[in-house]
Order: C-alpha cells, then structure tokens, then sequence
C-alpha cells in the first residue's frame, strides 16, 4: 500500500443539535504517521474524530479526503479508504471470531457480489497482525477486554482501508494491554503504512506513541504539532488547567508530564 | 512470520461452515413447512389419501375432497404460510434493525396501530378487501413514523422507542375497544373473531397480495440484508463500513410495515408471530447468515402449526392467534426478566 490518502479538515464546525462543540478546526493529519488527539474531558476530541469519520455532518466547514468532501462522497467508497473504530462497537451475542472479523469486508461487497479469495486473504492477514489467530473459532463474549479490542482492531483491518481512526481504543484497558494495542497500532503503521488518527486519554502514550499531536480545548485547536513542540508546561496548563513539570521520558526521549498535585509532594528541607 | 497459509485455510473453512449451517437451517425450516402445509390439507376432521389431495392440486375434481382441500384446507394452508412469512421477516428486522428482541412491530405498536384501522375501516367506513389493507398500511406507517419521531432525540435509541411504542399501542388499543363499544352487535362480533388473528375466513383470492406484498417489500428487505447484518454492530461500527444507516432504517421501517400492515388486513394480528420468530430463528442460525429467510419460515410454521393446533388439537376450537398468543406471553415474561437484568441484543 504506496498509495497515501489525504485527510484534511478545513474551517470545521460541529456539534449536536443546537449545540455547537467545535469551533473553526483547520487540521491537515499528516499521511502515513500516527496523530493522538489530546484534550481535556468534554473538550470536543471525540467529537472531532466522529466527525472526521462522517458520523457527524458538520454545521460548517467540510473534511476533506484527498480534496473532496466525505460528507458528499458515497458512504461504501468512503469505507474503502477510512476506517473507523468507535469507542463501544457492539458484538452480535454468541458471535465468533473470524465471524466479526470477517464483516469488516462488508465495504467491498455490493448486493449479490460473490465472496472472493482476496477476501479471505485479506481476514488471514488481519488476524495474524493482530496476533487473533489463536482466538478464531472462540466466541467474543469469553474474551478478556485486551483480546476484545485486538479482535475489533482485526475487523477494521480486515477493512484494508489507508487511513484508521480509533476512538479511545485504550479506555477499560490495563496497562499492559494498553501498551499491547498501541504497539499493534505502530506495527500497522510501519509495516502498512496505514495512517492512524487517535483519541487517547493517557498524555504520556499519547506522546510517546504518536508523530503528531492536536490539543484541543474548548473546542478549538489549541495546540499542533510534534510531541516536543506540542507538550509543554504552558500547554499543559491551557489544556487541563493542570500544574505540572515536563521531563524527558528515558526510554523513548519523548517529553513526559508529571503532574504536580497538593499532596505528596517531597519536602525540600 | 507466522503461517499465513493454515491461518487462510481455517479462515476459509469457518466460512464455509457457516454458510453450511446457514443452508442446513434453512431446508429443515423448508422441511417443517411442507410438512406442516401437506398435513393441513391431508389430515383434518377426516383423512383424504394424498393421492386424492396431490389429484385435488392438479384440478381435477374428486368427489368430495374437492370442496374440503380445495375451498377449506388449501386456502387456509397457503394463506397461513403466507401471512406466517410477512410476520416472520417483519419481526425480525425491526429486531435487528433496533437490536433489541422486544422492538418486535406488535410490541410498539406497529400492529396494533394496523389493526386499529383495519377496524375503523371495516366498522365505520364499511370497506373491505384490498382497501383494507391500503388503509391500514398507511396507518401503520404512520404510527411506525410518530413512534420513532417521538423517541428520536440526537438519533434514534432502542429503549426509548420500545417505551414509546408500548405507550402508543396501549392508546391504540384503548381506541379499538372504544371502536368496539360503539359497533353494531353484528359488526361487533365479525370485528372481534377478526381482531383475535384467525385464518378461519381464508379465501384463495387473498393470496395474491400477500404474494405482491413478499415480493415487493420482502424483496426490499432481502436486498439490505446484508446492511442489516452490520447495523447489528450498533450505527456507528455500521456507519464505518459503509452501510447508509438513515437510509437503510427508512427502507426496512416502511417494507416492514408493509409486510405487517397486508398480514393484518387479511388475517387480523396473528398474536406474537412476528415477535417470536425472530428468537426461534436466532437460536438456529445463531450467526451464520441473514435472519430474514429462517425467520419467514419459522413464522410460516408457527402459524400453519398453531392453527392446526387450534382447530384439531384441543377440546374446542380456536383461532390460531389464541394458541400463538399462548404460546408468546410466556417468552415475553421471560425477556422482560432478562432484559431487566442484563440489557438486551438480538
């Protein structure tokens, strides 16, 4: 997959109903690199991803996929190039495995359309990039919460779209798991190339993970660039509202955040 | 890298599995149809030989079983079959659509709201046959609308709409006795042998639309089958692959309706079919295929088997809606309990 897709988000506004969230976004993701979408609680990230992914129309502005509107390009093309993982997908009750993965092809299937080898292929590959493969003929109830969101990550896959957008694909995970999803993510995107767009909760997976960093506050682009331009402590504090110290992490040279509290502070002597 | 080609294989095979089980399901469903519809012409207060029935079929006039398979057994069989159908797959996609095994059309209101004006047409207006069901289609699609407009509220969700058209159906209800109390004694008792779901009246010329009406709105619904698989998901899982989920809501809604609306201008609400067929077929199929087929032929049996029950199994005669009504109150109890408890999905 050599072929890179653009997406761009021009002049934005959305919300829901009467109330707006976002406010004149102008965002261009950069193609083939992995941007976190950081903010505080409430503050219009997952908001901006949903509309990005077209489950919002927006009150303004357009979002753009290689010059033209999602929002007027047909919904089965469009699925054949953006992929979506929403925060709580549902599972179908007693659903298997390579079942679920297997509907993430629904987009390159027409009424009547015949089910194809590279359809197949295509499901083998995402579960073993996955590391799924093992879990195929079980039923996604039994699975514990790590395995569940490998699987979904596999559907999605089994979509071959260029560009991932992910919702909190972290949240109700232990930090282990954690770490397990977003490696996977980074692995899709070295050996794909498939550009991947998150929410992420977690500021210092946030930018240990990812190439490009939006901070969004208030519904606006508060901040956009490489995790060293983007967190800092002035940042921090715009964003949050949170008193902190920036360090650099030791393991992957990115910048980290430690939060300073009111307690449990060292007393300097 | 680890060994792509197995993976392909068991990846192939669970395919193919599935869609054996899914052809497997459907002709013993086929099976249990036929089975049902040769008994209802072979065997009722008499025995008539199949070769006497297969003859009868054929046209040709056979003293006697004549006139009980061809004018009582086989119009009563084909019309339950058919009126089993359009419930079966109604039901179901409603179900699925809205995940959630209590959005069948006779629980929020959907039937009744058909009913209702099936009644008024029959009562007030003085209509009868294909104005019948003209009306009630309307109605139906009308009560359908106001439910999911009443519940809609930054999209629709399955809870609030079932709440809703419970209320709604119980008003509707609450007018179909008001129709009742103000009838004629004859009306009156015409209106009430039909409002109990029977296939007592059946005549042969009422196959037809109930043929036009599979056709054309079950052809709709098989034609998104496949986005109805995936709205199983939830919008947003389905929206992400592509499926047109406005659009595809407007279409199962209006040929479900239409579906419903038809069965109930013939046969009166056949209690629970719609609303037990769905269930019946899941557990079958579990997830290997499209649920619209097995759930047809599942309420193709319910019906054909219920009537037969009512007619000849039991001390006295009933309606096939009594013994279908019987045997759905129980499982409705048994869902809200467990509904109640653990949320519900289809």
């Amino acid at each position: 997959m050599t072929l890179k897709h653009q997406l761009v988000v021009d002049h934005l506004a959305a919300g829901y109903g009467e109330k707006t969230i976002l406010n004149d976004i102008n965002v261009a993701i950069k193609p083939g690199q992995i941007t976190s979408i950081i903010g505080a609680n409430a503050c219009g990230k997952s908001t901006l991803l949903r509309t990005m992914s077209r489950l919002i129309s927006p009150s303004n502005g357009q979002v753009l996929l290689d010059g033209k509107s999602i929002h007027s390009t047909p919904t089965r093309q469009l699925a054949q190039t953006l992929g979506l993982l929403p925060q709580s997908p549902i599972a179908p009750e007693g659903i298997t495995v390579s079942d679920l993965v297997s509907r993430g092809r629904h987009p390159h299937h027409g009424f009547l359309s015949r089910w194809r080898k590279e359809d197949d292929e295509a499901i083998a590959k995402a579960l073993e990039t996955t590391k799924t493969t093992e879990l195929l003929d079980r039923e996604i109830d039994e699975l514990s919460g790590g395995q569940r969101q490998r699987v979904w990550i596999a559907m999605a896959l089994a979509q071959e779209t260029n560009i991932l957008l992910l919702d909190e694909p972290t949240t109700f995970l232990d930090v282990a798991h954690q770490i397990e999803v977003l490696d996977l993510l980074v692995d899709l995107n070295q050996t794909r190339g498939t550009t991947i767009v998150l929410v992420l909760h977690d500021l210092n997976l946030a930018a240990r993970y990812s190439d490009q960093l939006i901070a969004i506050q208030q519904g606006q682009v508060c901040a956009n660039g490489t995790p060293n331009e983007v967190v800092t402590e002035d940042m921090i504090h715009a964003v949050f509202g949170l008193q902190s110290q920036v360090i650099t992490d030791p393991i992957s040279g990115r910048p980290m955040v430690l939060p300073i509290g009111r307690h449990k502070k060292i007393k300097h002597t | 890298m680890i060994n792509t080609s197995s993976t392909l294989a068991r990846v192939t095979n669970g395919r193919k599995n599935r869609s054996k089980r899914w052809k497997c399901v459907v002709s013993l469903l086929c099976l249990l149809a036929v089975a049902a519809f040769s008994i209802t012409l072979t065997l009722g207060q008499s025995f008539t030989p199949p070769q006497d029935v297969i003859n009868v079929l054929l046209g040709e006039n056979v003293p006697g079983a004549s006139f009980v398979v061809g004018q009582l057994r086989l119009p009563r069989a084909i019309i339950s079959l058919l009126v089993g159908m359009s419930f079966g797959m109604a039901g179901v996609a409603f179900q699925v659509m809205l995940r959630n095994p209590l959005a069948s059309p006779d629980i929020i209101g959907v039937s009744s709201g058909a009913t209702a004006a099936a009644v008024f047409a029959i009562i007030v207006l003085h209509m009868d046959g294909s104005s019948v069901a003209f009306f009630s289609i309307a109605v139906g699609l009308l009560v359908a609308l106001a439910v999911y407009g009443l519940s809609y509220r930054n999209g629709a969700s399955g809870a609030r709409l079932i709440l809703v058209g419970i209320g709604v159906s119980a008003m509707i209800e609450s007018f179909i006795v008001y129709l009742l109390s103000q009838a004629q004694a004859w009306d009156r008792q015409e209106a009430m042998r039909w409002l109990s779901g029977s296939v007592n009246s059946a005549q042969i010329h009422q196959a037809l639309p109930l043929i036009l009406s599979l056709l054309v709105f079950g052809g709709f619904l098989l034609s998104r089958s496949r986005d109805l698989e995936a709205l199983r998901m939830g919008d947003d899982t389905a929206h992400a692959l592509g499926v047109r989920v406005g659009m595809t809501r407007i279409t199962v809604i209006v040929s479900a309706v239409g579906l419903i609306a038809v069965g109930v201008a013939i046969t009166g609400p056949i209690a629970f079919v719609a609303f037990l067929s769905g269930p019946i077929a899941v557990r079958l199929v579990k997830n290997n295929g499209s649920l619209l087929i097995p759930s047809g032929l599942v309420g193709a049996c319910l019906v054909m088997g219920g009537d037969y029950i009512g007619q000849f199994l039991l001390p006295s005669r009933y309606p096939v809606g009594v013994i279908t009504g019987a045997l759905g109150a129980p499982y409705l109890i048994y869902l809200i309990i467990r509904v109640n408890r653990k949320g519900g999905s289809l």
